[in-house]
């Protein structure tokens, strides 16, 4: 199968200021894919570029065309919410349908009517009427009900409640994702999304620290819970980052031999969130 | 970008009806102004003295002040619309989600210049139209059968509609380099379209004249601003503001001067500096998605 989404050495520099510094990335069908980074790490820059939003310096090609000279004919094919402020307040959620339906050729109008149907959202009410979780019910309604092969999320849940975010997540999980489509999801609130990942991706400082599968990361990566006379003999065979937490030391490894680091204490596949505060603060230290 | 024709005739149709559903006050102010109007006719003083010789002059000159006066609130509403088109969706960044659909930059650009210079010119025309009817009917009612009955001529509102329809164009065709200048200005600016629209050209003008002396940017500007009636129009038009002498029965046709305005060198040199400046809109449109 070929990549959904390709690029190689992707750059973007604001003034003096390099947002991508060559980029490397895969992003291959039926995946979702984590973009995870701190802020100002690149995130949004590369959701931009892959969207067509802005110019870019390297090569990037995403369902086989280049997004910022296509933006028209990509978004077709691409679905894409930004976070949940974007849809304008003017609007009415019927000429949003309709709007889109005029539009948009894979637009399934009876779709997005029927997940409208199961949410309190009146047909003639405008944007600026609904609460910020109905705006995101009404865009994702909007989103879920195009056959698109790539979904970009962007911070979608932003400024949400628990309550919308997990209903946000659980509509897409079930009702929307199967194997012919592609997510990409970019966030800091990584413990939100990281139970749906099928792929995770470490932005920082414009580049890619970290790309990869989620069901590979117990055989990449490693943390061992050690107590205080082991600590040496831990530190001995080369952790990423070390954390003091509760009279023990955390020991964090990169393709760790699992029998030998055993020895030390409890052994465990670090989440997604401990993971990016290990890679990262061993980065900036 | 590979469209077919069909499918940009019909994104184009939706840009522009998505322009009516955000600008309401295409609409809603001219209905508001004739409205206005038409409460003027039915309570305000119809019972003025007219000079039996300027009889249909009277009439005329009525109805070609109601146009004056749609004309200039529709040239202000115009002027922000301009300014404003393509700077709100990215102050509220809801630019993201119509860029988020299959719909080219181009086709938004010219969807907003053509709203601005077709859709708004002919609905304040037709509103107009409807209006003028109106008042006519109720003066005629309310007033002398002499003021009345001046406005019920078949000529004079051919001559209306003929004049309307000359205005559309010409001022289309006139006005192109100033539109495409507001929407630039609108494209480009992160905030304070209004300052970024009249600086810069204002700072060239100081400049010239500063540095260099002369004044031919100042020219060409106040030429293009307030230039288009003499331009378009026979220099007899300010003959029907007056209600005595001969000039007042001056019809339509006589005032317009197509061929003037056709052959004019600044015409189409206007033209030519519009069409530069909306390829530049589209330029910028395609770079920028934020603003503030």
């Amino acid at each position: 199968m070929t990549a959904i989404i390709e690029a190689h050495g992707l750059s973007k520099r604001y003034g003096a200021h390099l947002a991508l510094d060559h980029a490397d990335f895969t992003i291959q069908p039926g995946r979702i894919v984590g973009l995870i980074g701190p802020n100002g790490a690149g995130k949004t820059t590369a959701m931009r570029a892959i969207l067509g939003l802005t110019p870019y310096e390297g090569s990037l090609s995403v369902l086989g065309r280049e997004p910022f000279r296509e933006r028209a004919a990509l978004m077709r094919d691409v679905c894409f919410i930004a976070d949940v402020a974007v849809l304008p307040s003017w609007l009415r959620v019927d000429r949003a349908i309709d709007f889109v339906g005029g539009v948009h050729p894979r637009f399934r109008r009876e779709r997005a009517l029927e997940l409208l149907a199961r949410t309190q959202i009146t047909r003639k009410q405008t944007l600026r009427e609904l609460s910020k979780g109905m705006k995101t019910q009404v865009h994702l309604a909007l989103a879920m009900a195009i056959d698109a092969k790539l979904l970009v999320l962007d911070e979608p849940t932003l400024g949400l409640d628990l309550l919308a975010r997990r209903g946000f997540y659980d509509a897409l999980l079930n009702d929307y994702m199967d194997a012919s489509r592609t997510i990409l999801i970019t966030t800091h609130q990584v413990e939100e999304i990281e139970n749906l990942l099928t792929d995770v991706m470490f932005i920082e400082r414009g580049r890619i620290a970290l790309d990869c599968p989620v069901e590979e990361l117990g055989t990449r990566f490693a943390v061992v819970a050690v107590n205080e006379d082991q600590t040496e003999t831990a530190r001995a065979a080369k952790p990423f980052y070390e954390r003091r937490m509760l009279g023990k030391t955390l020991f964090y490894y990169e393709t760790p031999d699992l029998q030998k680091l055993g020895a030390f204490g409890e052994l465990h596949t670090p989440s997604i969130a401990d993971l990016f505060v290990a890679k990262l603060s061993r980065q900036a230290a | 970008m590979t469209t077919p024709p069909h499918a940009a005739l019909n994104n184009t149709l939706w840009l522009i009806r998505r322009e009516l559903w955000e600008n309401r006050s295409i609409w809603l102010m001219p209905l508001i102004l004739g409205g206005l109007l038409l409460l003027a006719a039915l309570f305000g003083r119809v019972d003025i003295e007219v000079p039996a010789h300027a009889g249909s002059g009277v009439g005329v000159s009525l109805l070609f002040g109601f146009g004056i006066t749609f004309f200039l609130v529709m040239s202000i509403y115009s002027t922000w619309y301009l300014l404003d088109c393509l700077y709100t969706d990215r102050k509220d960044r809801s630019v993201l989600f119509w860029k988020s659909l299959p719909v080219s930059d181009t086709e938004t650009v010219l969807s907003k210049l053509a709203t601005a210079l077709l859709v708004i010119p002919v609905v304040y025309f037709v509103v107009a139209d409807l209006t003028s009817l109106l008042i006519a009917f109720i003066i005629s009612v309310r007033a002398s059968s002499l003021l009345g009955g001046s406005l019920w001529r078949m000529d004079l509102w051919l001559q209306l509609q003929a004049l309307w329809l000359y205005l559309i164009v010409t001022l289309a065709i006139w006005y192109l380099p100033v539109a495409g200048w507001l929407m630039l200005v609108s494209a480009w600016a992160r905030r304070a379209v209004m300052l970024w629209s009249i600086l810069p050209p204002l700072a060239l003008y100081l400049a010239e004249r500063w540095f260099l002396g002369t004044d031919v940017l100042g020219t060409q500007i106040a030429g293009r601003l307030f230039g288009y009636i003499a331009v378009a129009f026979h220099a007899r038009a300010d003959g029907l503001a007056h209600l005595d002498g001969p000039a007042v029965a001056a019809s339509a046709w006589d005032l317009m001067n197509p061929a003037a305005f056709l052959s004019n060198a600044a015409t189409w040199a206007g033209a030519a500096v519009g069409f530069a400046l909306i390829y530049g809109v589209i330029q910028v449109r395609y770079r920028r998605t934020d603003a503030g």
